[in-house]
């Protein structure tokens, strides 16, 4: 399994559940995907955005001031 | 005591950073990902404070008028603030808001807005503003038109959003919950500064600030709301003439939002100065400058119109915010429909790091 990175630092949002999105089509099956942001509203959309989708999250917290971080499982 | 503005606009900032209320995303959303949920969030304010605005007319606390519609105006601007907003990113309240965050992108789109807004209702843009909401139509409100009481339209809005926010609630049910962040504090601070709150009821504490609003800015003689734009151009106004007369309730509204949004950002370890790379500089800056415009030939943002005009059923509120949605869902195109071809694509691609 491998791990996938996708950095959105200073992108605001809707930017960076539009690039998730696009990272994730483009990833294997079983491989995870992890999202840095700092745009607040990507708190909300983001796990939302999983939840519905149906990826498992394996990690979410925060990695600083208005700095968090996600990874998605891709089923 | 213009200084109740203060602190509603304090409430309201606050409540907007902790929950996330941003209306261009609700906006957004319906063309983006075809997804309601936000903008059925947005009728709860305007729903729940269409009660309290005409029980408190009823009541004589405040005296609605109806006034003429101008309907070019409210279809321009509209469409031109609806376009503004997604390159701007964010309304003018999202934008006061995020910039009590730290984002330098905010604080250039919220000079430009307050700027082209100065410029366009108090400089030389005024003649055009006239001119252009000067094409009317004499009844201002639905119920004048339908000639019916606004109780019997209070009651479908409530009724409506009621049924589509019962919808989400329990489509929300049916679904996984979302992983929430991990706890860290507790009690009070827990409640205030880490908690998610929901979108729903976040709508509703908006619309409480918004019905409370009316009668206190009434007091101190700005008979009216929620307001943004007029505010940030009277901002500018008194900046550059020094008259005080300026400085009304409306000022201390918009005020407020940015040191509430502040202090719920610092408070919850959510600020922190983001300076955006150049493409968000131009596009913020435009974008700013743009909504300022539509602003005022629109006669209100997503708040002074598609807010609060729609909750007292004004045929410009309803108008506007039609055009809103629409001028969104053009520059949601020009902007996502590009990326997505790939040719304005500039993002980072996933790097493998190993098992």
């Amino acid at each position: 399994m491998t791990v996938h990175v996708l950095e959105t630092e200073g992108q605001v949002c809707p930017f960076p559940l539009v690039e998730a999105k696009r990272a994730i089509a483009g990833i294997p099956s079983g491989d995870e995907l992890r999202i840095d942001f700092d745009c607040t509203q990507a708190t909300d959309s983001l796990p939302r955005w999983a939840a519905d989708e149906g990826y498992a999250v394996t990690h979410f917290d925060r990695t600083g001031d208005a700095s968090w971080t996600i990874t998605v499982q891709k089923p | 005591m213009i200084l109740s503005g203060l602190v509603i606009g304090a409430l309201l900032g606050f409540a907007m950073q902790r929950g996330r209320f941003c209306v261009t995303g609700a906006f957004r959303d319906v063309w983006l990902a075809k997804q309601s949920r936000w903008l059925t969030a947005f009728f709860v304010t305007i729903a729940v404070q269409s009660v309290g605005v005409f029980a408190l007319d009823a009541a004589g606390v405040i005296e609605l008028g109806g006034g003429a519609f101008p309907w070019l105006a409210a279809i321009l601007g509209g469409l031109v603030f609806g376009f503004a907003i997604v390159y701007a990113g964010g309304c003018a309240t999202g934008t006061y808001y995020r910039a009590g965050e730290g984002l330098i992108g905010s604080w250039i789109a919220l000079g430009g807005y307050a700027l082209s807004a100065a410029i366009m209702k108090h400089g030389p843009g005024a003649p055009l503003v006239d001119a252009l909401r000067g094409v009317q139509a004499p009844v201002g409100t639905v119920h004048e038109l339908l000639g019916v009481s606004p109780w019997v339209l209070v009651a479908l809005l409530v009724a409506g959003t009621g049924a589509a926010t019962w919808h989400h609630l329990r489509r929300d049910a049916a679904r996984p919950k979302p992983v929430q962040l991990p706890t860290r504090r507790k009690g009070l601070a827990r409640i205030l500064f880490e908690r998610p709150w929901n979108a729903f009821a976040t709508a509703v504490v908006i619309g409480v600030l918004a019905i409370a609003a009316f009668p206190l800015s009434w007091a101190t003689g700005r008979e009216a709301g929620l307001g943004i734009t007029t505010p940030s151009a009277d901002i500018v106004a008194f900046l550059v003439t020094g008259d005080v007369e300026l400085v009304d309730w409306g000022v201390m509204l918009v005020l407020g939002i940015l040191i509430g949004a502040f202090i719920a950002a610092k408070g919850s370890g959510e600020f922190r100065v983001r300076v955006p790379d150049a493409r968000t500089v131009l596009r913020s800056t435009g974008g700013g400058l743009l909504m300022g415009v539509g602003a005022a030939i629109a006669g209100g943002c997503t708040i002074g119109n598609a807010m609060v005009g729609s909750a007292l059923f004004t045929l410009q509120g309803w108008t506007a915010f039609a055009a809103m949605l629409l001028g969104t869902g053009i520059a949601v195109r020009l902007v996502f429909g590009a990326r997505r071809a790939g040719s304005a694509a500039t993002a980072p691609s996933p790097v493998s790091v190993g098992a």
